[in-house]
This record gives C-alpha cells, structure tokens and sequence, in this order.
C-alpha cells in the first residue's frame, strides 16, 4: 500500500517529531523573551551587550522555528494531496467495477454477491453477510461467471487485475489531479 | 449502485476516519491544558517558575496564532472564522438534531476557542505586567489577572460540556480526535 503513496507511518512519525521540535523551540523562545524583558527591568541599559545577545538568540530561534513551521505545513500538505490521491484511485477502480458490473447485466444480488467475490471472501461468508443458503450463493455465483464470460473466481479476479495493470499508471494520477482542483 | 454503498460502507461499521488535527494543533491542544493546570492550581504565583509557565502559555497561544495563518486546512482560522449567528444556528440545529457536522471546530466551538485564547492572552499580559516595576502592586492589573482566570475556569468548563454534548448528539468522538488526530464520523453523516 505504500508504493502507491499512501502517508506512512514514517512521515507520520516524522510530523509528529517536528511538531515537538517547534513547540519545544517556542518554549525556549518564550524563555529568551522573558529573560531579556526581566534583566531590561533590573539592568535597564547596562547591560546592553548582555541584552543583545540574549535578544539576538530569540531571534535566531524564532527564523529557524519559522523554516520547522513551513516545513511541517509541506510534510502535511503532501499526505493530504496523496490521500485524496488514493481516494480518487478507488474511486476510479468502483468506477470500472460499476462499469463492467452494468456491462454484464447483473442484478443487484448478483452485483452485491460479486462484489464480495472480488474481496475474496468465500461462499459460506457471503451466505452469512447476505442471510442466505450457501447453495443460493453458489447459484449465485455460477450466474455472475456465465455472464461475465469466465470460467471461475480466479478469472473474474484477473478481469479487474488486467484493467489495473494495462492501464497507463498516469490516467490514474491524472484523475487524481482532476479530483484535487 | 448497490455495490458502490456496499464499499463506502465496507470500514467498521461504515465509519469513515477522517484525519483533522495535524500533530502541531494537538501538541498545542495538550501543552496549553498542562499549563493551564500548573499555573491555576500547582506553581505559586509568586514564585518565578509561575512565570516561566505563563511565558510558555503566551508562546503557545502565538504559535497556534501562526499555525492559525499558515497551517494546513482544518487548523486555519478559515476554517472555524468567528460569526455568532452561526453559532446561534448550530445550538438550534443541534437541539433539533439536525446540526451538520464539522471536520473543523463548529461555529459554536470556534467561539469558545477564540475565547479561551484570548483570555489567556489577557492572563499572560496581566501577569508581565505585574511583574514590572511600573505596574508592580497597581491593584486593578490583578483584579484583571483574577478575574481573566475565573472567566477562564467558567470557560473551560463550558469547553468540557460543550465537547461532550456535541460527542454524544453527532456521535463523533471529539476527545479521541485531539488525541489521534482522527475524526470518526459515522456512516451516513455528511461532514463539512
């Protein structure tokens, strides 16, 4: 699942350890802040140099906290564009699905039962999610391949695998651009 | 079309699990509560390190502030933009129990949201300000500073109520969102 660019759990562990840098690095911001705000109180002007420094640190941490914010919002910006990505590849995949489906004339148990077919479960389980005889399933089952014109589960499957793998890798990226404007 | 229900259904229980809170927001979330309940009941108020976490509440409040102009899209202020008739329409809609559902705060939560940073702001300006010599021992700045954590008290509370009823009225757990990042809305519900 990850080659096809789903966020996995390493950018996610990534986003969560720059979110902590940057609340860890306001922190001390904060710190910086106020320690020059209290020693202008005591000190006033004295201590100008002291004061500079210290002025100067908070400064640099806010720049770099700056660039870890930005840097944070691409990391976040990229898993969402490759969620909806994904969205819309299966959203593309139901489409073909729902077009050969229509194109076999199936009937709305038949889509229902093939449907389950396609995710692999075996006949008993269909019988059980759609309260139904095994044998009535079997029925079933033997109506979808005669109308699909195959000679079994395994080629059913490939129906859909061919269509997936003949298709150029960009129609599904594109469609996923489409889906993301 | 049977079968296109059958898979957007297909999750548990036809849950569809949104991710909305970036780690950022819900790190602020978490840290803010902490030091909320440091300075209100555990650090003595005259005591530096009371200082220390007021500073570190007023960085949090900025940094979500930032995050609030630059974050990804359910953090964004445009998200939840304050309008109290908006509000007004989510109490009703809620009682009648045809609210819609927001992946970002709802009208009404956003109004509290922008509450509670303010007064924290308010705290935290209050608070510099007593420990200044100009304002050092001006009565009514700590007037303002108690009262501000009063209202904030009330205000938590409110938050507290306001996240349990819209959990048990839209069915979406809105305390485990803040900790995983994840609405779970369930089957049916449009989400906007």
């Amino acid at each position: 699942m990850n080659e096809t660019g789903k966020p996995g759990p390493k950018t996610k562990r990534r986003a969560i350890a720059l979110a902590g840098l940057i609340v860890a690095n306001v922190l001390c911001t904060s710190f910086f802040a106020m320690d020059v705000i209290t020693d202008f109180e005591s000190l006033g002007t004295d201590e100008a140099f002291h004061l500079t420094v210290e002025a100067g640190a908070a400064v640099v941490l806010v720049v770099g906290t700056s660039f870890m914010i930005l840097e944070l919002r691409r990391i976040l910006q990229r898993n969402a564009s490759m969620e909806i990505g994904i969205r819309a590849a299966r959203g593309e995949m139901q489409a073909v699905i729902d077009k050969y489906f229509a194109e076999w004339r199936l009937s709305d148990a038949e889509r229902d039962v093939a449907l389950l077919l396609l995710k692999g479960l075996d006949n008993e389980t269909i019988a059980s999610i759609r309260g139904t005889a095994t044998g009535t399933v079997r029925a079933q089952c033997a109506g979808i391949y005669a109308k699909a014109g195959v000679d079994g589960r395994s080629q059913l499957m490939s129906v859909f695998m061919e269509e997936l793998l003949s298709e150029p890798l960009g129609a599904l990226r594109d469609g996923a651009a489409a889906e993301a404007a | 079309m049977n079968a296109k229900l059958e898979t957007r259904d297909a999750g548990e229980a036809g849950i569809r699990i949104i991710p909305v809170w970036d780690p950022l927001v819900r790190l602020i979330h978490w840290s803010l509560v902490t030091t909320i309940v440091l300075n209100g009941f555990i650090t003595d108020p005259e005591r530096k390190l009371h200082e220390y976490v007021g500073y570190a509440a007023l960085a949090l409040v900025i940094l979500r502030l930032v995050w609030g102009l630059v974050g990804p899209r359910h953090a964004r202020f445009s998200a939840f933009p304050p309008n109290p008739i908006a509000a007004m329409r989510h109490i009703r809609d809620t009682l009648s129990r045809r609210s819609s559902l927001h992946l970002s705060h709802n009208p009404l939560g956003a109004l509290m949201v922008y509450n509670i940073w303010g007064t924290v702001l308010l705290l935290c300006a209050t608070g510099i300000m007593m420990g200044t010599i100009r304002f050092f021992g001006v009565e009514w700045v700590q007037e303002v500073h108690e009262a501000a954590f009063t209202w904030l008290m009330i205000s938590v509370g409110l938050h507290l109520l306001g996240v349990f009823a819209e959990t048990w009225m839209s069915g979406v757990p809105l305390v485990r969102a803040m900790v995983d990042g994840r609405k779970r809305v369930p089957a049916g519900r449009e989400a906007e």
